[in-house]
């Protein structure tokens, strides 16, 4: 970075070529802005809409249907050239599989825009303006258009336009926590003070808030060469990791893909060896994949999480990449922002001392009256006081609105105290007016003290009141005696004791504490006509009344704690990360929990034991209470050490560069990273994390960018939520995977049959499709609907390497055992169908070739009869519709078994979630249409079935629900045995 | 182990599932007839001999060879039609629907193979091949069952006209009802069905080019002949082509 700080205005000057006064001119600066660009950060380079499409389209499943349609086109083209007599089945074919991928692509493709969509719209930004000198006239700008050496004013409330090097400042302070992390409001100055450009006073950053006062300044640094601008780049350099539903899918679509292929292949090779034609061997092979891909399946899981996004985001968790809901749900470490996240983000009064009393205040969001005892006179004294010493004002025209909601101008401390006094006390602002303000002398760093002398409201009372306010231990010196129960008395040394101990006592709690006093002057040495002079200050400044203590806090949320402790029953460690004070940190993180009650810090201990820190066992502290400083010189090994040993952890005064540290740490114990963050310079350890949450009130652009997610009311606790939808989704995605494979087996067999047994086809390629993309998809969605079997947030995390989304069991079971149940059925009725019909079982073996044979058209039944070719393609369609049919009844059964994993049916409810009758609503229904409505469009191969021949396979649906009955019955049961650990998945 | 014992007792029991519930499903079906005819309402047609490529004859009417396998199909055809084979078939009285309902042991008609005159293969050994007049026979798929009404016989014609002149065998290509209805394989064992012979005489200048004929069964309301999907229900389309 460079030094502009150093330079002096005239230096500035010439080394940018402009002038304080005149600023640039037109020319000059459309000159510059030719050359540097806009100023305005490059946002971060978006993966071509096409290149998305095209990803979508040769992802997963999409080759191996490629790979079919593309076998069926040769098919195709062989069959053409040898003359035969319908080679535009395997075209058709080929087109219907390439429809297939390209749809589902575009259906996928369409659903992540979706979600995408509602980020972007997000993240667009009202444009900014600023206030700048140009050809010595000030213009308002849009801020984009700024460039180097330009002269721009600031005031309070207004965003930084760009990096500028200050020149002129007028009680200027800025909000440097989107940079820094520190929620302090920092004052600027134009005055050199730091050596480190980011340190020293007299610059003022780009996206950093003016809080308050006005400011000029020279621009020194635009777009992405701010620092901001560098910290942004910087954060896009780090990669996107997969995410752990990413690696789960993935994995999944390998094993599917290799059973597939495997199966392919071996019957490939038998059929050849069978002395099938290679091109016979290649329709098969075409089928066995049609067979063993679950088509419909990925958008299923994407409608699912789609779902299950669009739940979270009403319960304010905006999730920006779809994959992310389920990363949540597998969280181990939650890395939290204390302020905005835990707290509320208000300064608000916690404790008040007077009478030598401490008393609490109520610090929830929605308080409407104060509990403590407001009888003592003193704490008349003290309110007044409070109201009458204090700058802070609302905003006119929030008379509806309650106190606590209301925008307030001031800083943080005067806006607490003003709430305080409103909702205790009623209109302040009418009390202010009744009690008129003669001389003022604001809050500055050398005094450390706020005074202002006011008339009194009293008509009878012609003195004046000063009151004053400011750090306890500079106001206590002013003072000679103390107000106790609404009578002064000498301020002895005992009470000065006490004193002490309350101020010991709330700074211990981490909180901000305010001396108060008063004097009411004499009428005979200030009539009303005195003139107050504020500089000269002719009037007393000592010997005042001490009336009480006043200390403040940013509270927790209330929601947080509950949230905190459902982590710790869901096995997710809070690792509290601020930039602010040990003390303070540590006290919001034993009041929400993070710390419990009972667990101590090595710091704790020793002063527990009176022994010196190093003597302490660290492991018998739970908890830890790590400062910046220290984590600055720990090598990677002590902080992974901490991290490992400590259950508790609170990093306090830590700049957002050491959250990627921290986050780093975590991840090198295995654990899946969730880590919130609003600043600019969270952005790296927002990407870092496996989750990145961004703050949607507080947060910057920057930091919604590299997020994952997006909290919409920046609460801890609506991460909780998130978390348990989370889990949910990655549990009813099994249930959804378990029932979609289920039938792939009872769609292969069929081909398998035919290949080896020689009969006729019993289920066709675009019946297969029908059942995959149609009758299956509204059930496997409703899966989604699914509640949890128990309570998913009493159970540890996943584990990323053990607990896959598809595991053996889960392939095995729905591969070999109930698959296979399907297949029984779906053959009893093929069998049936064909037997009713004249064509014994014993018939039907072997004969493929004469079967399929054009030219054969007087091919003998078991009775006798004789069938033209065109007659038995009927049959075909027939048995074809009676194998679909009885597939989809038993998916009602496997769809049924499927809402639990452990749990009967009957105790989770059959009707609980009404979403899966709908889905077996629509099985029934679309299979009804295929048959009986579409039965007479020949290409589609479906025919109008016998009625009864829907319920052939109902015996077998029902054993189907009985045996996963029993299975479920023996893992209740014997926990831990055998039948459990292989049968459950 | 366990778990290879586990799916043994599994699909062993999946097995004996299957064979139960198929062997109750057959249980319920006669030996006798179909539960369901519906899919097969009306009959194809079907030719006799027939040519492995579609039905496609080509033969050289000189080169022996070029015709023998349609000869040795043809009589291993008739073989069940010869008189000694047919010595327990009765008479029956032509022109009438020979209904056997009450009958436990169903009758065959007789077909005697004279009746297919110059096509039976007794005068002529060849079936016509080696004169150029070949024959083809022309048979209606067997349905249990059916009844034709009317007076059903076979048809065809040559798609351009002057190429070829057809006789018919028995004339007309007439189909007697007696042969009617068929009692399935197991109740009407010797059975027999009618046929019609076709023989194409082919004219001299029409030799060298490919002919196609239709043979379709007219005369009788219920036996379809025009479906748009199967060409062969009560039709059939064969082409013929001879050099010499």
């Amino acid at each position: 970075i460079q030094d502009d700080h150093k330079l002096s205005t005239s230096e500035l000057e010439e080394k940018y070529g402009t002038s304080v006064d005149k600023g640039l001119s037109s020319a000059r600066a459309a000159e510059i802005l030719a050359r540097d660009g806009p100023n305005a950060l490059t946002p971060p380079k978006a993966t071509p809409e096409i290149v998305k499409l095209l990803k979508q389209m040769v992802g997963g499943f999409s080759i191996l249907l490629w790979i079919g349609a593309v076998f069926s086109w040769i098919s195709f083209g062989i069959q053409l050239a040898q003359g035969a007599e319908s080679p535009f089945d395997n075209l058709y074919l080929g087109v219907v599989l390439a429809l297939v991928v390209i749809l589902t692509g575009i259906f996928a493709y369409y659903q992540e825009a979706k979600s995408t969509n509602i980020m972007a719209s997000f993240s667009k930004m009202i444009p900014q303006h600023a206030l700048v000198i140009r050809d010595a006239k000030r213009k308002e700008l849009p801020a984009d258009q700024l460039v180097v050496g330009d002269i721009v004013e600031i005031k309070g409330g207004d965003r930084i336009p760009a990096d500028v090097r200050l020149i002129f400042t007028q009680g200027c302070k800025v909000d440097n926590s989107s940079l820094t992390g520190e929620s302090e409001p920092q004052s600027r100055s134009c005055d050199f003070t730091h050596d480190n450009p980011l340190e020293t006073k007299n610059i003022a950053f780009y996206s950093t808030t003016c809080v308050e006062g006005t400011a000029t300044g020279i621009v020194i640094n635009t777009g992405d060469r701010t620092v901001i601008g560098r910290i942004a780049s910087l954060a896009s350099g780090v990669g996107n990791e997969k995410t752990p539903i990413a690696i789960e899918i993935e994995h999944f679509v390998y094993l599917v893909a290799g059973v597939a292929i495997s199966i392919g292949v071996i019957f490939f090779i038998i059929s050849v060896s069978m002395r099938y034609k290679i091109l016979d061997s290649l329709i098969f092979l075409i089928g066995i994949i049609v067979a063993n891909v679950p088509e419909g399946l990925l958008a299923t899981v994407t409608v699912s999480l789609s779902l299950t996004a669009k739940r979270m985001a009403k319960k304010n968790c905006l999730v920006k990449n779809l994959e992310a809901v389920e990363t949540l749900g597998s969280t181990s470490i939650i890395c939290s922002d204390k302020t905005g996240t835990l707290t509320q983000n208000r300064m608000t009064v916690a404790h008040l001392w007077f009478d030598n009393q401490i008393y609490s205040a109520d610090t929830s969001e929605d308080q409407t009256t104060q509990p403590f005892d407001q009888s003592s006179p003193s704490w008349t004294a003290l309110s007044k006081i409070v109201t009458l010493c204090n700058r802070a004002e609302f905003r006119p025209g929030q008379e509806n609105l309650p106190i606590m909601k209301r925008v307030v101008v001031g800083d943080a401390s005067e806006t607490a105290l003003l709430k305080f006094a409103e909702v205790i006390l009623g209109d302040v602002m009418s009390i202010r007016a009744r009690n008129k303000k003669v001389a003022e002398i604001p809050f500055n760093s050398t005094n450390k003290f706020q005074l202002s002398i006011h008339e009194t409201e009293d008509p009878n009372d012609k003195r004046f009141l000063l009151v004053m306010k400011g750090a306890p231990e500079r106001i206590l010196e002013r003072c000679s005696t103390i107000m106790i129960n609404g009578k002064e008395e000498p301020l002895d040394s005992e009470k000065a004791e006490a004193f002490q101990t309350a101020y010991m006592e709330l700074g211990g709690m981490g909180e901000r504490v305010l001396g108060f006093c008063h004097l009411y002057l004499p009428e005979n040495d200030f009539p009303d006509t005195y003139p107050f002079d504020t500089d000269s200050m002719n009037f007393p400044t000592s010997n005042l009344c001490f009336v009480g203590l006043l200390s403040m806090i940013d509270p927790p949320r209330s929601t947080v704690p509950d949230a905190v402790s459902k982590c710790r029953s869901a096995g997710i460690k809070v690792i509290m990360v601020t930039g602010d004070h040990p003390i303070t940190a540590k006290a919001i993180a034993k009041s929400v929990g993070i710390i419990s009650a009972t667990s101590e810090t090595v710091e704790d201990i020793a002063k527990r034991l009176n022994i010196p820190v190093e003597q302490v066992n660290r492991r018998e502290a739970t908890a830890a209470v790590v400062n910046g400083m220290e984590l600055k010189d720990m090598s990677l090994q002590q902080l992974d050490e901490i991290l490992c040993n400590h259950s508790e952890i609170v990093f306090a005064r830590t700049s957002p560069q050491q959250k990627l540290i921290i986050v780093e740490g975590c991840q090198r114990q295995g654990a899946v990273v969730a880590v919130t963050g609003d600043g600019v310079n969270d952005s790296p350890a927002l990407k870092k994390a496996d989750i990145g949450i961004a703050m949607g009130i507080a947060g910057s652009d920057a930091a919604k960018n590299a997020a994952d997610m997006v909290l919409l009311d920046d609460n801890f606790a609506s991460i909780v939520t998130g978390v348990e939808e989370g889990r949910l989704i990655f549990d009813n995605l099994k249930k959804t995977i378990a029932y979609t494979l289920t039938k792939n087996i009872a769609e292969l067999c069929p081909f398998l049959i035919y290949i080896i047994a020689s009969i006729p086809m019993p289920i066709g390629t675009i019946t297969i499709l029908f059942i995959d993309l149609g009758t299956d998809i509204i059930p496997s969605v409703a899966l989604a609907y699914e509640k949890a079997e128990s309570d998913i947030m009493n159970r540890r995390p996943r584990n990323k390497r053990k607990d896959r989304l598809v595991n053996e069991q889960l392939a095995v079971y729905s591969y070999l055992q109930i698959g296979i149940m399907q297949s029984v059925g779906a053959f009893v009725t093929y069998f049936t169908v064909y037997a009713e019909q004249g064509f014994l079982p014993s018939t039907l073996l072997g004969v493929r070739v004469d079967w399929e044979n054009n030219a054969i058209n007087d091919f003998e039944d078991s009775y006798g009869q004789e069938w033209t070719k065109y007659q038995r393609m009927y049959l075909q369609w027939t048995g074809y519709t009676a194998f679909f049919v009885s597939i989809t009844i038993q998916q009602v059964a496997d769809l049924i078994i499927r809402k639990t994993r452990r749990n009967s049916i009957f105790q989770q409810g059959l009707f609980r979630n009404k979403v899966i009758w709908v889905g077996i609503f629509s099985q029934i229904g679309i299979a009804l249409i295929l048959s009986y409505g579409l039965g007479h469009v020949t290409a589609l191969n479906f025919t109008p079935l016998r009625f009864q021949y829907w319920f052939v396979a109902v015996p077998f649906a029902i054993l189907i629900w009985v045996y996963d009955e029993v299975r479920k019955l023996l893992i209740r049961r014997y926990p831990g045995s055998w039948w459990d650990k292989n049968m459950y998945y | 182990g366990l778990i290879l014992l586990f799916y043994l007792v599994f699909y062993g029991f999946l097995a004996a599932l299957f064979t139960f519930t198929m062997w109750v499903m057959l249980q319920t079906l006669s030996s006798d007839i179909p539960k369901y005819r519906d899919r097969i309402s009306s009959p194809g047609l079907m030719i006799s001999p027939k040519p492995d490529t579609a039905l496609e004859f080509y033969f050289n009417k000189s080169d022996a060879q070029s015709y023998a396998e349609y000869v040795s199909t043809l009589r291993k055809f008739l073989e069940s039609y010869d008189d000694s084979k047919q010595s327990q078939n009765i008479n029956c009285t032509p022109g009438r629907i020979f209904d056997q309902n009450d009958v436990a042991v169903k009758k065959a008609c007789r077909f005697n193979l004279s009746e297919l005159g110059q096509c039976s293969g007794k005068e002529d050994k060849t079936f016509g091949y080696s004169k150029g007049t070949p024959c083809v026979l022309v048979k209606m798929n067997r349905i249990i069952g059916l009844k034709p009404e009317g007076e059903p016989h076979i048809h065809c014609a040559s798609k351009e006209e002057g190429t070829v002149e057809i006789n018919y065998f028995p004339p007309e290509g007439l189909i007697d009802l007696m042969y009617f209805p068929y009692y399935g394989k197991s109740l009407h064992a010797h059975y027999l069905q009618p046929l019609v012979a076709v023989q194409l005489a082919i004219n001299s200048n029409s030799t060298k080019e490919e002919i196609a004929i239709e043979c379709k069964i007219l005369g009788s309301p219920n036996l379809k002949n025009e479906d748009d999907r199967d060409k062969f229900l009560g039709r059939v389309a064969f082409k013929v082509q001879m050099t010499e």
